[in-house]
């Protein structure tokens, strides 16, 4: 059995994200590999160590100060758990709130639960619209696509990009960098959301998890007709003919 | 200054016939020319409604509303201006006034029904001071230009909140919307929509209010009838369900509308509207409700109400060769949640027809679909024959259906909207469900009009749409 959990599904439901935990859990179904999916809000207690893949989205100022203080409080075994190589994905808010702090334009610093090495600033401008990231993806190199719309500029110390900008803003509109990739934690600003239509993604979120329980096996190919056509609509637009191929990626930061 | 009003009027004018004959439907650009030659022009032909000046406004239900009070206030022989869907921000409303005034720069108007566009309430209001203003639901919609609910109701409110003799009708069933009494100050009146069958006690993911707004603490619910639209009451601060004026009582989907009891003026009266759908019998109370606040008879306009006959894309009624057809404006999880609770409703077999576009006025994001709970079709796979989605994005919508656990030989993908409405047509259902977005809205209307008839009340009135 895996075991999903995603958090604060009630408060961080902004933008589909949920979209993510859905498509996950479908192609696992479609499988046949036994899932099972876990809703935490606040105040709900959680022992990370008996999860599989966690999920955490964005949402609104008032409802992530909210979460920021709820989450603050399982620190450390949300910590502990990372470094065991719990997979996580975390979007946009919810990628924030894993760095060190978030500046506010007032200069007020959120602090965050600092367990990677990135800080965001809150920009002047949002930066709004579809993305095409390239990524690695088991030695692969892929091309994702979504939808971004932060105000927060997220700037990378001692951590890995998820992927480099082939066109959009990513972390900060500066750098060509998007999103966070740690141990086992994927932390990026698309939504969409980001599972459904790229579905390499996906099986590898489930490959690396199935692996960590012991479970690891080649997962059985599933038609990605529909997947492929849907990440298509939007690369096609920005100018991208394939999904994979083209330079294998190297020598990354 | 006079002249240059006139001289406004008339550039507007000759720019609406200009825009016109190339193919647009000409509702910003006259507006946009006049404010140009002459800032004022909104000013100071809005000063001349005899009467009042309604604004309309919240996310869903707008021009339904604002059609209904039209219909209602022209049948009662008032002289209206009333402006066009679409056309809901300062230079559309602009636009209405412009191409109702005379040559000599003055209108003929009783009462301006004004559906405005939540963002542009503060622009409107600077020129324009409304008598009545109505808010209908507030939930998210189009977030990539609107990225946070609680800061465009912050605007509303502030600009409310300057005005001193407006009368405010609003939902008391959303806490989003009731709460304007407290925090505008202004007299307020309610309509609402009693507990009934299917108000559920839980409510799914599209819910845009869980805290209370004055202090913070969770809402606590007794029911919901869909969103955060309920009976609601705060353990915090007392903040609760106001007592609405006039309250809808058991709801019933009938094959040409709704039908329901309504409780006025301490008696019960009936109801009926030619739309189905319970946001549309919203819209039937806020309009109802305006005008019974301008001291309109309730008899009179009950009957109004029921000669009314849906704009297009409001649950509108088609015929294709003996079966009906619908069509359905989609924005949002809420407004798309209410159209599936429509087509569970539906006895017998459908087909389904689903065009997503994602152009600036859909809302670049559509990620929104996601938050629409299709996986209730799942429950109910046997009536739903065919899934046809197209417009510029209609791969994502064929691909939500399929993560919503809708077998993919009922999905087809067609990108070209006329086959994709010929295929769903021509299907072997009993009837057809069309749902759009608003860029592909007129053009799946055209399609349509010219593949099935219309139905329109027998008893029908002149289109009080100006
Ligand atoms: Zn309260």
């Amino acid at each position: 059995m895996i075991s999903v959990c995603h958090l604060y599904p009630d408060l961080l439901n902004l933008y589909g994200d949920r979209g993510n935990v859905i498509a996950f859990r479908r192609r696992c179904q479609w499988r046949g590999i036994p899932v099972s999916v876990r809703e935490i809000s606040l105040y709900d207690t959680i022992d990370f160590k008996e999860h599989d893949f966690v999920f955490i989205g964005g949402g609104s100022d008032r409802e992530q100060n909210l979460i920021a203080a709820d989450l603050m409080k399982r620190k450390e075994g949300f910590k502990e758990a990372i470094e065991e190589g719990l997979v996580i994905l975390a979007i946009c808010g919810g990628y924030q709130l894993l760095g060190q702090y978030y500046l506010t334009r007032d200069g007020e610093t959120i602090p965050g639960l600092g367990v990677m090495d990135f800080i965001t600033r809150a920009g002047d401008k949002r930066l709004v619209g579809n993305v095409v990231i390239e990524m690695d993806i088991g030695g692969l190199s892929v091309k994702v696509a979504g939808f971004e719309n932060h105000s927060g500029q997220t700037y990378l110390g001692d951590c890995m990009p998820l992927g480099k900008v082939l066109s959009g803003n990513g972390n900060n509109g500066a750098d060509s960098l998007e999103g966070v990739r740690y141990k086992n934690v994927f932390c990026s600003y698309l939504h969409g959301p980001l599972l459904p239509k790229n579905p390499r993604l996906t099986d590898h979120l489930i490959s690396i998890a199935l692996e960590r329980r012991g479970m690891g096996c080649k997962l059985t190919p599933l038609d990605d007709n529909f997947e492929d056509r849907a990440c298509m609509a939007i690369m096609r637009r920005l100018g991208f003919k394939k999904i994979t191929g083209g330079s294998k990626m190297q020598g990354k930061k | 200054m006079k002249l240059r009003l006139l001289v406004a009027i008339l550039a507007g004018k000759i720019a609406f016939w200009l825009s016109r004959s190339r193919g647009n439907k000409g509702t910003s650009l006259p507006g946009l020319v006049a404010r140009k030659i002459y800032p004022g022009s909104l000013l100071d032909l809005a000063s001349q409604v005899r009467k009042k000046i309604i604004i309309i406004s919240g996310t869903n239900g707008k021009t339904t509303t604002s059609n209904m009070v039209a219909k209602m206030l022209s049948d009662a022989g008032y002289n209206i201006i009333v402006n066009r869907e679409g056309a809901n921000m300062i230079s559309g409303v602009t636009t209405s006034f412009i191409m109702n005034a005379g040559v000599n720069g003055k209108i003929d108007c009783d009462f301006a029904i004004l559906e405005v566009d939540e963002a542009s309430i503060p622009a409107v209001v600077a020129e324009v001071t409304p008598g009545v203003v109505a808010l209908t639901n507030f939930f998210r919609d189009q977030l990539d230009r609107y990225w946070e609910l609680d800061k465009i109701i912050g605007i509303i409110r502030d600009s409310l909140t300057v005005l001193k003799r407006t009368t405010l009708i609003l939902n008391a069933d959303d806490p989003l919307v009731a709460q304007f009494r407290k925090t505008t100050g202004l007299t307020s009146f309610f309509y609402g929509v009693g507990r009934h069958e299917v108000s559920a006690r839980t409510s799914s993911q599209a819910r845009e209010a869980k805290f209370c707004p004055f202090c913070g603490a969770p809402l606590s619910y007794d029911y919901f009838h869909y969103g955060q639209l309920g009976n609601y009451n705060c353990t915090g601060c007392g903040f609760e369900r106001p007592l609405p004026r006039i309250e809808a009582l058991e709801p019933a989907t009938t094959a040409g509308g709704t039908e329901c009891s309504l409780y006025y003026n301490e008696r019960k009266v009936s109801l009926a509207i030619r739309a189905q759908g319970l946001y549309n019998l919203y819209n039937a109370l806020a309009a109802l409700l305006v005008c019974l606040h301008l001291g309109l008879d309730i008899r009179t306009l009950l009957d109004s109400l029921y000669k009314y006959n849906p704009v297009a894309g409001r649950m509108e009624r088609f015929n294709y060769y003996g079966k009906p057809a619908f069509l359905s404006l989609v924005k949002n999880p809420a407004g798309f949640n209410e159209g599936i609770a429509a087509l569970h409703a539906v006895k017998g077999t459908i087909d389904i027809f689903i065009a997503i576009n994602d152009n600036e006025a859909d809302g670049r994001d559509i990620s929104w679909l996601w938050d629409v709970d299709f996986e209730s079709l799942d429950q109910n796979t046997r009536s739903f024959l065919s899934f046809v989605c197209s417009g510029r994005r209609g791969e994502e919508m064929a691909l939500r259906l399929k993560y919503a656990g809708i077998p993919v030989e009922r999905i087809i993908i067609k990108r070209n909207i006329k086959s994709a409405i010929k295929k769903t047509l021509a299907g072997q259902a009993g009837s057809a469900y069309l749902f759009s977005t608003y860029t592909a809205l007129w053009p799946v209307h055209k399609i349509v009009e010219q593949l099935a008839a219309k139905e329109v009340a027998d008893d029908q009135c002149v289109s009080s749409i100006s």
